[in-house]
């Protein structure tokens, strides 16, 4: 069992290696991506220092909360998308039928899936949190907790995307429903939560999972409180539970496009 | 110029078909706007303070207006299928057509963005009236003036699209600079008025496309003016002008490095 587990990782480590290989043929394009992603993200500064000259705070947030919130939104996203990509085109895969090259192989179908892409700009979203970090708030604590939720922050987008885009199995249009819920998670996970109130907050704390994989570990970074670091640790094993489990109802749904018929393959 | 009606209206009929798809994209502005309106209501201590010059209500217009104009100029076309043409060779085929290239992406572009623009223009006005309530002192006649400006705005938008989709005839990817582009008029443009930034900054972002795009046709429709919308047309037709020449003289010097591997 635990071999088995040990080659799996180790298969998908060598997924990740060479999708990063593939991506760095063109060394002036990839360079450019990661660079342009960097500055891309910096421009929302901008934002946040008009923002932070009417107001002394935004939602209780002062510039060093709010570099610490778009820090670990983009290091999270950038993670996720770096290792898991595949899982943001999901729905694309199954309406096309193209999970068939994966059901054959014999390895585990879903991280096969999953670490099958990289993007390149994705490790400037990395870059660009982890810079954030040591500009405006470094401490050897802070940035061991800002790892740690990195990695949580990635894995609950990972499974709330594989969750959304797993409903494609049932519903053609939930393609356009997925990526739009999933959206939504980075427009507001760059925003404080203290301007949600009510039944706003709610979703964001329940719904949609912003509030565990971004303001929590905000919190917690800010002040730290071991019953949220549970709450966010439990959070993730239940979202990553729930995903797993609705993508292989779903796939016991999917049938191939027959690309063998069009010579495709 | 009758071919490009006909490009038009043959883009126009198909984007029809797909309203639904349109619809769908309702989602994201919706959010977008929820955070907005959230993030004004924050900013706005007291209902009757006034920010730059602006109440609360012609702020959240201000900015719904604005993101209204970004969603309805959302276009593959504009965005992607230059740079995929150019990069796949497709350029070549296209080229030798009794058309010019650019031209016939903004026909495209014009007939995807008459059904999108008019389809958010409508869900803006319901989450406006409903959620914010009408706008200060608005006159149905600014509207109706504000429209060449929204068509010019949407324009400049797609020349200077145009121009930065067509330096993939000599980097592989653009897309690094469409980022920085959208993030200039996401973030500068569309969430805060011009008159928000500090006095030094403000000539300068009159002349970046912030001013011609987004800024000039949600101030006329929040807060018009007679002297104001002469300086906005005006500025408007000198910068498409000179995107136009941008535009043309990089199509032309692309078009020599140009070269067809066969297949």
């Amino acid at each position: 069992m635990l071999t088995a587990v040990k080659n799996q990782m180790r298969v998908c480590a060598l997924a990740v290696k060479y999708n990063i290989m593939r991506e760095m043929l063109n060394k002036v394009t990839f360079l450019t991506n990661i660079l342009f992603m960097m500055f891309n993200n910096a421009t929302f500064i901008v934002q946040w220092v008009i923002l932070l000259r009417l107001r002394e705070d935004v939602g209780g947030y002062t510039m060093r909360d709010v570099m610490l919130l778009w820090g670990l939104a983009a290091s999270s996203f950038g993670l996720s998308r770096l290792l898991f990509s595949r899982v943001f085109s999901l729905p694309e895969l199954i309406i096309n039928g193209k999970l068939d090259a994966y059901l054959v192989q014999p390895k585990n179908v879903l991280l096969s899936v999953m670490t099958s892409a990289t993007s390149a700009s994705a490790i400037g979203d990395l870059a660009y949190g982890l810079l954030l970090v040591c500009i405006f708030c470094f401490s050897v604590k802070r940035l061991l907790l800002f790892l740690l939720f990195t990695v949580t922050g990635a894995l609950i987008m990972t499974a709330f995307a594989l969750l959304m885009g797993s409903l494609t199995f049932w519903f053609v249009r939930a393609e356009m429903f997925a990526s739009h819920m999933v959206s939504s998670t980075i427009s507001f996970a760059t925003y404080p939560d203290g301007i949600f109130k009510g039944a706003a907050r709610f979703l964001l704390y329940h719904l949609i999972p912003v509030g565990m994989a971004i303001y929590h570990p905000v919190h917690i970074m800010i002040a730290f409180d071991g019953r949220k670091l549970l709450a966010v640790l439990g959070y993730l094993v239940l979202l990553s539970a729930a995903a797993v489990f609705v993508f292989y109802r779903g796939l016991r749904r999917y049938s191939s496009s027959s690309l063998m018929q069009s010579g495709r393959v | 110029m009758r071919k490009y009606v006909v490009i038009y209206q043959s883009v126009l009929m198909e984007n029809l078909q797909y309203t639904a798809n349109i619809a769908m994209g309702f989602i994201s502005y919706l959010i977008l706007i929820f955070v907005f309106i959230h993030l004004w209501e924050y900013m706005y201590a007291a209902p009757g303070d006034l920010i730059a010059g602006y109440t609360k209500a012609q702020m959240i217009w201000y900015v719904m207006i604005t993101e209204m104009i970004w969603f309805g100029a959302r276009s593959s076309t504009i965005r992607e299928q230059v740079s995929a043409d150019i990069r796949g060779g497709n350029i070549a085929y296209l080229v030798n057509k009794p058309y010019r290239y650019p031209l016939y992406i903004l026909a495209k572009y014009t007939g995807e963005w008459n059904i999108q623009l008019p389809m958010y223009a409508g869900l803006t006005a319901v989450i406006g009236i409903t959620m914010v309530g009408e706008i200060p002192d608005f006159h149905w006649i600014t509207l109706v003036a504000a429209v060449p400006c929204i068509v010019l705005g949407m324009t400049i938008h797609a020349v200077f699209k145009l121009c930065i989709g067509m330096l993939s005839f000599w980097i592989e990817d653009a897309n690094p600079f469409q980022w920085l582009y959208d993030k200039l008029i996401l973030v500068v443009g569309t969430i805060f008025p011009v008159e928000i930034f500090p006095a030094a900054l403000q000539p300068v972002l009159k002349l970046t496309p912030i001013y011609t795009v987004c800024y000039g046709p949600a101030k006329l429709i929040v807060d018009f003016s007679a002297g104001k919308y002469l300086e906005i047309l005006l500025a408007q037709m000198l910068y498409l002008a000179f995107g136009s020449v941008i535009l043309f003289w990089i199509y032309e010097k692309g078009g020599r490095k140009l070269y067809v591997n066969g297949g």
